[in-house]
């Protein structure tokens, strides 16, 4: 098995009509070995703007907690929150500045823009930006995400009924994987409010 | 660096004095091998059996009581980090007293046990009675020994009840057939082992056993990536083997675990102004 199926992990974006949802699965293991159950991979940078972070699980804390400096950084100089393009750029930034030792993880960056637009975009681990106007998705499940989102997406859902595909297209993709899953959390933001759940599922 | 051959060079006479005895003839050429290309000489063919054998990722386990033998295992096949099916049957019918589990290559065990099957058939047939399950354990290993180094990957316990009582013997594709009481199999073993080993008992009933059984196929799939599905439990008496339970490992969680609703935080920003 590969390094970034070491922790095994899965995470999913999508977009609907004036918001977006980002979900993860909960599982940290040891390649096989499960160790926790409540693994946090998405992580809030503003109300706004949302960031799940795949791959190899120390990658994944210490990315996270460099982003938070920058933009607190960012909001100190510039007295406003960063647009979701804007910390697009920067992660891909600090993702090619290791280009020769990288950072063993794939994000997934979602937000809200101007005029309440939602953006959403996935990376590799070099920085290789991928925008996309429907869904993204990373992970060891993603090829069976990509199946689900793709049979499941429609364009312009409002906030629940995109509640409900993003959480049956992950349960489904985690389903098929033995590396991820053991239940999920997912996170639906509108311009008004964030909606935070755990789903229930297959604990095997 | 130049492989030094001085080892294989005999100190034994060579060529025959006189009469030429047989034993002499044998060895009178120096003992030569054909040497593998690589660098790695001592590592190589670990590294080639390594890439052959598929990894035994499942659970089974056995046990023997007082009241027989019970078997139980999940239900997972995975190929790496797939997971290929949730319903596979790993534990076959040998025949209407004995049982065998499945672990390694599914191919490998479901074709090995059915022969096993037409061996004992053949075994009543010749004896007019019943093989044991020493016997029957002892076909299969001997079997699987003679394609040892072939790349066969069987993890198999054979469990069944004959004229002795209660018998379970673990065998595999190494030939190694060792007998026991309790016994667990595959990448899910340790949790497997870690929950039965604490709750057995020989003086069980047949209900608290096949919880036990259950309970501990649903810990393994809980914390074993490579074991999932169903768990499913059998047991083996002195007229033969019952099928006890087939649970969706799934639900037994919140059977076990039951969720208690809690209220999660919601954060509410102010409303955009009109």
């Amino acid at each position: 098995m590969s390094i970034f199926e070491y922790n095994g992990s899965a995470v999913v974006a999508m977009v609907g009509k004036n918001c977006f949802a980002i979900a993860s699965d909960r599982r940290l293991g040891v390649q096989l070995q499960t160790i926790a159950t409540d693994f946090k991979r998405i992580s809030k940078i503003h109300d706004h703007l949302f960031i799940g972070l795949s791959g190899l699980a120390t990658d994944v804390q210490t990315l996270y907690q460099r982003l938070v400096f920058r933009h607190k950084l960012y909001q100190l100089r510039e007295e406003r929150d960063m647009k979701p393009e804007t910390f697009a750029s920067l992660v891909s930034a600090i993702l090619y500045e290791k280009r020769f030792g990288p950072y063993l993880c794939q994000p997934v960056i979602a937000g809200l823009g101007d005029d309440n637009k939602p953006f959403i975009c996935t990376m590799d681990s070099i920085g290789a930006k991928e925008l996309a106007k429907d869904f993204v998705v990373s992970g060891t499940a993603s090829e069976s995400l990509y199946g689900a989102c793709e049979a499941m997406f429609k364009p312009d859902m409002e906030a629940e009924e995109l509640f409900e595909t993003i959480s049956q297209a992950l349960l489904s993709s985690v389903d098929r994987d033995c590396l991820s899953g053991w239940g999920g959390h997912v996170y639906v933001v509108t311009p008004n409010e964030i909606k935070e759940r755990i789903l229930k599922g297959r604990m095997d | 660096m130049k492989f030094d051959t001085s080892g294989f060079e005999t100190s034994m006479p060579m060529i025959g004095f006189g009469s030429s005895s047989d034993l002499l003839d044998g060895f009178s050429s120096v003992p030569s091998f054909d040497l593998p290309r690589t660098t790695d000489f001592d590592g190589f063919q670990k590294e080639a059996v390594q890439m052959v054998k598929p990894a035994k990722g499942t659970t089974t386990l056995a046990f023997i009581f007082k009241e027989g033998v019970m078997v139980a295992a999940d239900s997972r096949a995975s190929m790496g980090g797939y997971i290929s099916s949730q319903s596979v049957k790993k534990i076959i019918e040998i025949n209407p007293y004995m049982l065998g589990t499945m672990a390694g290559g599914a191919a490998d065990c479901q074709f090995w046990h059915r022969n096993l099957g037409i061996k004992c058939r053949l075994h009543e047939l010749a004896n007019k009675r019943r093989i044991s399950v020493s016997g029957a354990s002892k076909l299969l290993a001997n079997m699987l020994y003679s394609y040892r180094g072939m790349g066969l990957s069987v993890g198999t316990m054979i469990a069944g009840w004959d004229e002795t009582g209660p018998g379970l013997y673990y065998v595999d594709n190494e030939g190694g057939r060792l007998k026991g009481d309790r016994f667990s199999v595959g990448s899910g073993s340790p949790y497997a082992y870690g929950v039965l080993d604490s709750g057995y008992k020989f003086d069980m009933s047949v209900a608290e056993a096949s919880e036990l059984a259950r309970r501990s196929i649903y810990h393994a799939t809980f914390r074993d990536g490579a074991s999932g599905g169903v768990a499913s439990v059998y047991h083996v008496g002195p007229k033969g083997w019952t099928k006890l339970s087939g649970d969706d490992v799934g639900e037994l969680h919140y059977h076990y675990y039951p969720v208690t609703p809690a209220i999660a935080e919601q954060v509410m920003e102010e409303a955009a102004a009109e």
